[in-house]
């Protein structure tokens, strides 16, 4: 019976890492094939003939180099200021404990309820006003206007001993310094989930930058996809052409989850935090 | 004596007290800025802008609550707060309780739990874009992969994208497959923080599983399920990439959410007023069920 339970549990176990991965794995199987294959009766997990074809023709169709350059630069941009900002904002908070900030604590988490889709008109027509439409900027400040990094480092600030800072204030050490050099590289752990949840956030942001961007000059890597491959991209008529379609998302993919893999720790605790004190 | 000391040392820490007290403040400065500009601003401007006739050529018109009059007599309005409810009602269950599941499961003492955590929350650093452009694959109707495995189990193939009865659950599916281990995790996190002293006493007591989850770990989880309920009914409410990437809010209008709507009469008939009252319209729906939920929470812990 034990056994069998046992058993039972290891089948359920495998369905959903199955279900989870195979749809990856048959994305970038369709990838390599060509087109002819793609559209092939019965499917084939493993395409007979493995070609580059589909990603040659993206690069040559589409400033795809670009759009991921664009998407790095944004997300490394806006990783880096949401951490600093961030990290400041949460320790002062952790450590000001009066009236005043405990009021602009609660007005900040209570925009949390508010949708970010109602801030993009207002934010459309205020770098529309400034002409600063189609440019990094426009898509990197926003994303530096962010609440659950605050959260995680007021939270994080909150349970960190305070005798270390003591130590150094009566070394005679000013604010600055003591945030700097003795509790910034203490915070490694909150910094690292407040990164990583920063920088997909922000390298999957699609609604802002579709409604920001026009140009391949700024365009990013979900605004390219989904306006040159997503179902109503195609000329009407014309057959979906998913090779192409599936490399770019294979492209736009791998590297992603290989650095999600790589960073996944700090991305669970990031996640996890927001759950348990959210 | 101690007053002697009192007033000789005071001045000195004060000082130091209050310029502590400023430099911090002076920390919150930049967050403080950039959460002025680019969150609470938009956010009291959008209320604003609700209120105007604004087209992206000409100047705003104050028209008073005109906009949200209109929207309460708009069919298309009505469409899209059933479409996002549905959306929620079908994705919310299977998100929470699948999330749930899927953390007891690999909560388990199995071998291999570390890697299929990893692997079944793998989807959700896909980003959006491909999530819909990959589905788009798996649903196709005549050379999609399901509807092959479907016609090996004998069962008609399914119109996924194209059929206005389904495209919505199609939709709802995509996006569990999407997010339930984001769930998963913050689940998983719940379930670490519950005592093992707590089981292993009930197991000794001969409690079976299912005893164990009803009278510790449910009870004992209940912060944690706040969160992730909570969550998700914003995340849901909130739906629109993969609906953008897939069907657009069709066929029809049978995809068509409230942020779907919200975008296309603001940035594509580009009334900018009346989107602002959409989008203002979607906080009112979302604010609502989170205090149904809320309130539903508070029954539950005093009861």
């Amino acid at each position: 019976m034990r056994a069998l339970s046992r058993t039972v549990l290891y089948i359920i176990v495998l369905a959903a890492v199955m279900a989870a991965v195979l749809p990856l794995v048959w994305m970038v199987s369709t990838s390599l094939k060509p087109e002819g294959q793609i559209l092939s009766y019965p499917p084939r997990w493993l395409p007979l003939t493995p070609t580059l074809e589909n990603y040659t023709s993206v690069l040559r169709r589409f400033a795809f180099g670009r759009w991921t350059l664009n998407s790095i630069v944004v997300a490394i941009a806006a990783t880096g200021s949401v951490v600093l900002i961030d990290a400041l904002a949460g320790y002062a908070l952790a450590r000001l404990r009066s009236r005043t900030s405990n009021v602009l604590f609660a007005l900040i988490i209570s925009m949390l309820l508010v949708p970010i889709q109602a801030t993009v008109i207002p934010l459309f027509l205020l770098f529309a006003e400034v002409h600063l439409l189609d440019s990094f900027a426009a898509l990197i400040l926003p994303t530096t206007a962010n609440i659950t990094g605050v959260l995680l480092m007021r939270q994080f600030f909150l349970g960190f001993p305070m005798e270390l800072e003591e130590a150094a204030r009566i070394d005679g050490a000013g604010e600055g310094r003591i945030w700097w050099s003795v509790v910034m590289p203490m915070a490694a752990p909150a910094l690292g989930a407040v990164a990583a949840l920063t920088f997909v956030s922000s390298w999957n942001s699609l609604l802002w930058p579709l409604i920001a961007i026009n140009s391949d000059r700024v365009r990013t890597l979900p605004v390219g996809i989904a306006q040159y491959m997503g179902s109503h991209a195609g000329t009407s008529g014309s057959a979906p052409a998913y090779g192409p379609a599936l490399a770019s998302a294979t492209m736009a993919t791998l590297p992603a989850l290989l650095i999600f893999l790589l960073l996944q720790r700090y991305f669970v605790r990031g996640i996890a935090t927001t759950g348990l004190k959210g | 004596m101690a007053n002697l000391v009192r007033s000789v040392a005071a001045p000195a820490p004060r000082t130091r007290a209050r310029d502590q007290a400023a430099a911090r403040y002076l920390f919150l400065v930049p967050y403080l800025i950039v959460f002025l500009l680019f969150r609470f601003g938009p956010i009291a401007g959008g209320w604003l802008i609700s209120l105007t006739r604004w087209n992206l050529i000409g100047s705003p018109r104050w028209i008073g609550v005109a906009n949200y009059r209109a929207l309460w007599h708009d069919s298309l309005f009505w469409v899209s707060v059933k479409n996002t409810l549905a959306f929620t009602a079908m994705a919310g269950p299977m998100l929470i309780l699948g999330g749930l599941a899927l953390a007891l499961l690999v909560d388990q003492p199995l071998r291999g739990r570390y890697l299929a955590r990893v692997l079944i929350f793998a989807p959700y650093a896909v980003m959006s874009a491909v999530v819909g452009v990959l589905w788009n694959w798996l649903y196709d109707t005549n050379f999609g992969i399901i509807n092959y495995y479907l016609s090996l189990l004998a069962l008609p193939s399914v119109p996924w994208l194209i059929n206005e009865h389904v495209a919505l659950v199609a939709i709802v599916l995509t996006t569990v497959w999407w997010t339930v281990g984001y769930n998963m995790v913050i689940f998983l996190a719940g379930l670490q923080e519950i005592p093992t002293e707590l089981h292993e006493a009930a197991i000794v007591d001969g409690a079976t599983f299912w005893q164990r989850f009803r009278s510790i770990t449910l009870p004992l989880l209940t912060p944690t399920t706040y969160a992730v309920v909570i969550l998700t009914l914003i995340n849901t409410g909130q739906v629109f990439d993969q609906i953008y990437v897939m069907t657009a809010g069709g066929p029809g209008t049978a995809t068509l959410t409230l942020v779907q709507y919200m975008y296309y009469q603001a940035f594509q008939t580009y009334n900018l007023g009346y989107g602002a009252a959409v989008a203002y319209a979607t906080f009112a729906v979302l604010l609502a069920v989170t205090l149904v939920v809320h309130r539903l929470f508070r029954r539950e812990a005093a009861a």
